[in-house]
């Protein structure tokens, strides 16, 4: 299986940074560096090394971390997507969030002083550590005159999943506005930036303090097919987000105790469309395809799928025959359109798929 | 109900009123202005310092001339000294004057230990252990040997059941060898415990005080009437002078069927208690006791009713407040049956199971179920008579309140004759209990309970239930932990005659765990040495009707030696089957720790041969990091695979079920092309862990491969049931089986389910265009 992490844009580079801070037990330090490592793993084969930072245990010191981002903010555009992962105990002591480092500690208001500095239009933070929704808040939030802070979501339901589909014919709105942003400095970061970072947290608020299960489940939402629920062979970060949380929420009822942590997700709908993980091409933007023919077939399909959503909405107005019958035509529309896509793709560039 | 809930409101609405309803009062702070009738006050008080006033009172009391009791108690509540107006407030049921008067009685004088002793019996009396505990405790911290004090803590734990109350009444009697309560708390007992003799004498000695101090013998004369039924013998004369001397003395009854129930013969004492609310109507704890003994009978709106009923006078009690608020909670449980048919007799078997887990539970508990009672029926020549309830409670609070009433339980199922409750796997960390195996051993019991019409023995009931576990359960294997092993290497082990006393009254911890594996290792005995046919004679000593054998007694007729040499030859049994083991705990021990720390340290090789030696002298060890599962890892770690393969195997065989472990065993068969070795494998983790939605997958789609397609479709309903992440390949897999049964429409629906969901899931796409195809080709 062909595993990539792509930004929507076809010539965007996307720059992770992971840092696994303090375990403070061995059993932890373990963990949170074996995560850290399998995540790298996964950016590093899409991207290459050069694109990803690690930072685990002993390296991820204040000053370190600080060097990384001052140094990523210089090599990134503003086409550029970062992806951004903490690993690790974060604590809240009922003002200010911290990420547990070794030595001095950052906090939620320097970590986020070192993300409004990177250029980068597509940003998604994912906070794992306990505590860290605490820091939520802060990194989301608009800044003065901005406009009202957007809504989040506890658990993925009520995102936005139709505008997300890659292949659909873009509308001008948000997104496209956000494309005409530029930068005026490293220190200040534009609204419409803002409006594009998209911030995960482990848990709910700053109370839930007992270490998390949420980074083992993130790992395995972006490292296999399990969170591609569409089966359009991408993961996107709501996807991974639902994923996750359900298997965390799992594994507590699975041990009978209350669980102790509640995922939460913030950046209105651009979860849905922000692609964490490729798992083949069939699923690619029309967009980002070089090819004339195949991107005129992904952007029908996307219409296709238009209709599909729009006709699941009108599925308590329908009768029963009525409806599957029209789903019938639907889908039978666009599996045949899927093997002219197939037979159109490139035969080194298919994979397997998610299915 | 009619008169309690107006009957206007909507049923949703009465329940949502009956729910608010359901508060327990706390005495102690909060006590409600209440007058309880006069009867409400400690049926018979044999207190020796009670004063000469409130026995007069308590004359009229006894006899169940409730006005005369009444003007006598209040007439002293306006004219004694403190401690008397106390005593009287209370037996007018003025519990929170009673209250009031204690407190202030014990806040004048701090170093008052009467007062204390009897203020705790008011809580006792409320149920309020705790506070009830604390001021005993501090009555004796004035006065360590205060006997009343003493006295008052064995009540306590008597009602709780709880194994110190023995050598308390003992120290009482020692100092004060008059005090009729600890003599009738000994022969109560004896009683429980089925040891008549002790019984009678304990009896005998209050019989004598009584008669001497010419105190009234109401309890007395009720627990002779219950040493005669425990005889097989007729009641009758002594519940007649009871009624004689005060008709309105329900408790008579109401004690007989206690003792009923403790011996599980629930029908009994439904008639008793009939009877004790019929001569006492207020008789609250009749009622209560009432409403849960019809609960275990499966009528569960009447028992509401005398739940109720009994909420009305006694709000105190936490088994009529938790049970009725479990039965508010009954309705999101569904019900669904199976008939099952035994040559020409027909067996229903009904499950109740919560909403959340009906659709996944129901289809294994009713195949598990129908092939347990095939395979009862058979070997132990009794079919039903009744439907069978199986009740599975997803919360264990709700499960613990539904058996609170019955003393010395299992924590994980309780069998009441045909109605049999128990956790459900939702109740408990995954892989911590077997519930297939809980409901073999609780079938097991509907037929030696019903068999023998409720006359089995406990140990012998609770045997079979352990034997046919290991020998015919869902997990099949002799599994003994080391708290049994520990107990035979001690000597701890009971005399059959006695095996009772290990699960009613644990004179040590893990007894009662103790106790099952002995019954069961008895049961084991008795197969090996005569057949398990001597085994069912055994239990049909039991069945005849009439005066019913000790356990003692139907040993000696079935296996034609005495008990004593029954013992003994079980000893050398057991000795002989553990004799590696015993003479060699130590080296088992540093062997297992060896291997356990080696394996942690992934040292493989070190791990091994102590594994394997652990494994050898104690195979039975089938628990958690069970040295079997350390041997296989150990080999998996050295590539050794087959070797692995082989070691699991031998931990399944013995007993092994730890569903993550055998999961790794499936993998590892597919991977050695075993695979469909895997299929059963997977269908036994169903047993233990059903709540798995990737086990559901691949076993659903295992047996669609083998062409089992009806299995499969319940595999892929279950996975859907448990609402899974990605829902597409169930509804893909249980179209594929749909169409393997011929069922064309639903089968048609499922796929398009299945694309609805995941629009670009290829191979039900692929499965569409062949339906179409299929279909324009057909026309």
């Amino acid at each position: 299986m062909l595993v990539s992490w792509l930004s929507t844009g076809a010539l965007a580079a996307t720059h992770t940074v992971i840092i696994a801070g303090l375990g403070g037990e061995p059993e932890y330090e373990q963990r949170f560096a074996a995560q850290a490592q399998a995540l790298a793993d996964a950016a590093a084969k899409s991207h290459g090394p050069s694109q990803v930072v690690l930072l685990s245990a002993a390296e991820a010191r204040r000053d370190a971390v600080r060097g990384e981002f001052e140094a990523l903010a210089q090599r990134l555009s503003e086409d550029d997507t970062v992806v951004i992962v903490l690993i690790g105990h974060g604590t809240f002591d009922g003002e200010e969030y911290r990420f547990n480092l070794p030595g001095p500690d950052l906090t939620a208001s320097e970590l986020g002083q070192l993300f409004d500095r990177l250029p980068a239009r597509e940003q998604l933070i994912v906070n794992a550590t306990s505590a860290s929704g605490a820091a939520l808040e802060p990194w989301i939030a608009a800044a003065p005159g901005q406009g009202p802070p957007r809504q989040d979501s506890a658990s993925g339901s009520g995102m936005a999943t139709r505008d997300a589909r890659p292949g659909m014919p873009r509308e001008s709105g948000a997104d496209d506005s956000a494309s005409h942003a530029q930068p005026s400095g490293a220190d200040e970061l534009e609204p419409t930036w803002r409006a594009r970072r998209i911030v995960i947290a482990a848990t709910k608020s700053g109370g839930e303090r007992t270490a998390t299960r949420f980074a083992q489940y993130w790992v395995q939402a972006v490292t296999t097919p399990e969170a591609d629920v569409d089966k359009n062979e991408i993961v996107t970060a709501a996807e991974a987000f639902e994923y996750t949380n359900r298997q965390v929420a799992a594994s507590f009822k699975s041990d009978n105790v209350l669980a102790t942590e509640h995922g939460r997700v913030a950046g209105e709908g651009a979860a849905s469309q922000f692609i964490i993980a490729r798992l083949g091409t069939s699923g690619g933007s029309g967009d980002s395809v070089a090819d004339p023919q195949l991107r005129a077939l992904l952007q029908q399909r996307g219409a296709i799928e238009h209709d599909l959503d729009l006709l699941k909405e009108r599925r308590a107005a329908l009768d029963e025959a009525a409806y599957y019958d029209a789903l019938e035509s639907v889908l039978v529309r666009l599996a045949l359109l899927q093997r002219r896509i197939d037979a159109s793709s490139p035969s080194s560039d298919v994979d397997g798929g998610g299915g | 109900m009619s008169g309690i809930v107006p009957t206007c409101m909507s049923r949703g609405a009465a329940r949502a009123w009956m729910l608010v309803r359901w508060v327990v009062p706390v005495i102690a702070l909060t006590l409600v202005a209440l007058a309880l009738p006069a009867r409400a006050a400690p049926a018979i008080d044999y207190d020796p310092g009670r004063s000469d006033e409130l026995r007069e009172c308590d004359q009229h009391q006894y006899r169940g001339r409730i006005d005369p009791a009444r003007r006598c108690y209040s007439q002293l509540l306006e004219i004694a000294e403190p401690m008397v107006q106390a005593e009287s407030a209370w037996a007018l049921g003025d519990l929170r004057r009673a209250n009031e008067l204690f407190r202030a009685i014990t806040q004048r004088d701090e170093r008052a230990v009467r007062p204390r002793v009897r203020w705790a019996r008011l809580f006792l009396q409320t149920h309020q252990y705790a506070e009830a505990a604390a001021l005993l405790r501090e009555a004796q911290a004035l006065d360590p040997d205060d006997p009343l004090a003493k006295l008052g803590l064995a009540r306590l734990f008597t009602e709780r059941f709880e194994g110190e109350a023995r050598p308390l009444i003992e120290s009482a009697l020692e100092q004060d060898g008059e005090l009729i309560e600890a003599h009738l708390l000994l022969a109560r007992m004896a009683l429980e415990e089925n040891r008549q003799s002790r019984a009678e004498e304990s009896l005998a000695r209050a019989a004598r005080i009584a008669s001497r101090r010419q105190w009234p013998a109401l309890e007395i004369h009720t627990l002779r009437a219950a040493l005669e039924r425990a005889r097989d013998r007729r009641p009758d004369r002594w519940v007649e002078r009871v009624l004689a001397e005060n008709p309105h003395y329900g408790a008579v009854y109401e004690q007989l069927a206690h003792f009923e129930i403790m011996q599980r013969r629930y029908r009994e004492a439904d008639t008793l208690l009939r009877q004790a609310v019929e001569v006492q109507p207020d008789l609250w704890s009749a009622h209560a006791e009432l409403g849960l003994n019809l609960l275990r009978l499966g009528q569960v709106e009447e028992a509401r009713t005398h739940l109720v009923r009994a909420y009305s006078g006694d709000p105190y009690r936490p088994t009529i407040v938790n049970t009725l608020r479990l039965l508010d909670r009954m309705e999101q449980f569904e019900v669904a049956s199976r008939v099952v048919t035994i040559g020409s007799e027909r067996v229903e078997i009904r499950t109740r199971l919560h909403g959340s887990e009906a659709a996944v539970l129901g289809p294994y508990i009713l195949d598990l179920a129908r092939e347990g009672v095939v395979a009862f029926s058979q070997r132990y020549g009794f079919v039903p008579r009744e439907p069978i309830t199986i009740e599975l409670y997803p919360d264990h609070d709700d499960f613990a309140v539904r058996v609170a009433a019955l003393p010395g339980i299992g924590l994980l199922g309780v069998t009441f004759g045909y109605v049999l409750a128990m956790d459900s796997p939702a109740a408990r960390s995954r892989g911590e209990f077997h519930w297939g195996s809980t409901l073999w051993h609780e079938l097991a019991h509907v037929f030696t309970l019903e068999a023998t019409d409720h006359h089995v023995p406990r140990w012998l009931s609770e045997g079979i239930s352990v034997f046919e576990e290991w020998r015919t359960g869902p997990t099949p294997g002799v599994v003994v932990p080391p708290e049994a092993i520990a107990a035979l290497h001690d000597g701890r082990l009971l005399p059959v005659s006695d095996l009772d006393a290990g699960f009613i009254r644990p004179s040590y911890p893990n007894q009662v765990q103790v106790s099952y594996v002995q019954a069961g290792l008895v049961c084991l005995f008795i197969e090996q040495r005569w057949g398990v046919e001597r085994l069912v004679a055994l239990l049909r000593q039991f069945a005849r009707a009439g005066k019913q054998p000790t356990s003692a007694a139907a040993i000696e007729a079935t296996f034609e030696i005495s008990p004593q040499a029954f013992d003994q030859q079980f000893e050398s049994f057991v000795r002989q089957r553990f004799a590696g083991l015993l003479a060699g705990l130590d080296t088992w021990q540093r062997q297992y720790d060896t291997a356990l720390k080696a394996v942690r340290e992934q040292r493989w090789a070190d791990a091994v041969e102590p594994a394997r030696r652990a494994t050898q002298l104690y195979p039975e060890h089938t628990g958690p990091d069970s040295p079997a599962l350390l041997l296989a890892r150990a080999l998996d770690g050295l590539n050794r695979r087959q070797e692995a393969i082989e070691a699991m195997e031998a931990y399944r065989a013995a007993g092994g079920w730890d569903p993550d472990a055998l999961r790794q065993l499936a993998d590892w068969l597919e991977q050695a092309g075993r695979g469909a070795q895997r299929t059963a494998l997977l269908q036994a983790i169903n047993y233990a862990d059903p709540f798995d939605a990737r086990q559901h997958l691949q076993l659903g789609e295992l047996l669609l491969t083998e062409q089992r397609a009806r299995e499969s479709l319940r595999e892929f309903e279950a996975l859907l049931i448990l609402n899974p992440h990605d829902p597409a390949p169930a509804h893909f897999g249980a179209a594929r089986a749909l169409r393997a049964l011929g069922e064309s429409e639903p089968s048609r629906r499922r796929l398009l389910e299945a694309l609805a969901s995941a629009p670009h899931y290829k191979p039900a796409q692929a499965l569409l265009l062949q339906l179409i195809q299929e279909r324009t080709g057909n026309e």
